[in-house]
């Protein structure tokens, strides 16, 4: 489990000479007793260690794996990847998707990997925001996420408020409505009262006039 | 009466996220307690703890309905990814009746959502025949849509739903 605070491990130079499961986990155990390496580098062993479990290891990745270049360009080559690929058709076709899939994050790729009930606030942490070996390029991106994941929250709590709005009005109107076919009702009701007296009252006048005709 | 783009069940997300659009064609009164649900109500998790009473309407008593509760915001509405969780399946409903009377066949379970603001829906579906809704055999990752076309429920025929967040939770509005 990732902390939130930034750490750093002792890991040799971090090599991966091939793509087979042996060699990757053979590397994993070497990275455990030696030099040091930061955030990145722990994250993609965690990284190629999930895709190995989820047996999703892409030939179009082994460039990226062999190429041991230990600077955060390969961190960012890694994120990037995915971004422009199609989901491996062979890939599960479970919910979780795949981790080569475009995961529209970083955070994305954290919940599946790790632990699906993972705190956003956590994630946020364990990445820092305050590492001075990031690019600007991926603390502008998680920026920009935030930004979307805000913006998204702020557009669902409109939503609500408009639907709240909505619903009164409707309740105002009902009202009125109900007010309203009341009045009516009683308005009829007197004109079909009305209207049988002045009926009975022409019946009357027809009769009263047949009585006295001059004949 | 049809859905249209000021419904709630629209601008509330839930046509698009749970359901297509549909018509509205027979009654659907769902209360907890005294409080009966209208959509977006802001309800919170110790006031539904128990099953509510649902109602429907209908005419004829040889029509039997599906109703179906679920939360499309787990395990939180900016992350949806267990997409949806089932709360309460009841088949067999005779119109004019009420779950009561229909066949449980997935239990209640109250809902308590730990992170965001949830939506809940109820939807009715009309079955076309008595018996012939199973039960799907776990509660996370269920999909009304697909779960409607299994069973060939076709379109919704009422829905409703409300909001709900912990208890101690602070409505959306930081303080």
């Amino acid at each position: 489990m990732l902390s939130s605070a930034k750490h750093k491990i002792n890991h040799s130079d971090f090599s991966i000479s091939s793509s087979t499961s042996s060699s990757l986990s053979h590397s994993l155990s070497q990275a455990k007793n030696m030099t040091q390496v930061t955030m990145e580098e722990e994250w993609k062993e965690i990284n190629l260690a999930s895709l190995h479990q989820h047996r999703q290891l892409n030939i179009d990745h082994e460039p990226v794996l062999s190429n041991q270049n230990p600077n955060k360009s390969i961190f960012q080559d890694f994120l990037n990847k995915p971004l422009n690929q199609e989901p491996p058709p062979s890939s599960s076709s479970t919910h979780h998707g795949s981790l080569l899939a475009p995961p529209a994050t970083v955070i994305s790729l954290n919940t599946h990997s790790i632990d699906t009930h993972f705190d956003e606030s956590a994630m946020f942490g364990c990445f820092g925001k305050k590492r001075g070996q990031d690019s600007d390029d991926s603390r502008g991106d998680r920026r920009h996420k935030r930004m979307t994941k805000n913006r998204e929250s702020a557009a669902r709590s409109r939503a609500r408020k408009q639907e709240r709005a909505y619903t009164n009005e409707l309740e105002l109107e009902i009202v009125h409505l109900q007010k309203e076919n009341a009045r009516l009702k009683r308005q009829e009701e007197q004109m079909q009262l009305k209207k049988a007296e002045a009926t009975q009252h022409q019946t009357k006048k027809i009769l009263q006039w047949s009585l006295t005709s001059p004949f | 009466m049809s859905v249209n783009n000021r419904d709630p069940l629209v601008v509330g997300g839930v046509i698009g996220d749970v359901l297509e659009r549909f018509t509205r064609s027979i009654d659907l009164r769902v209360t907890y307690g005294q409080r009966e649900v209208t959509n977006g109500l802001d309800i919170r998790p110790s006031q539904i703890i128990n099953k509510p009473r649902v109602e429907i309407g209908g005419e004829d008593l040889r029509n039997f309905y599906t109703l179906v509760m679920v939360d499309p915001d787990v395990p939180s509405p900016s992350n949806p990814h267990l997409r949806e969780y089932l709360h309460w399946l009841v088949t067999d409903i005779p119109a004019t009746t009420g779950t009561n009377f229909g066949n449980e066949i997935v239990s209640y379970e109250s809902p308590r959502p730990t992170s965001g603001i949830h939506r809940l829906v109820l939807v009715l579906f009309r079955q076309l025949g008595r018996q012939t809704v199973y039960e799907p055999g776990w509660r996370p990752q269920f999909n009304t849509r697909e779960f409607a076309a299994l069973y060939n429920l076709g379109l919704p025929v009422a829905a409703v739903y409300f909001n709900c967040q912990r208890d101690n939770g602070c409505g959306g509005r930081r303080t």
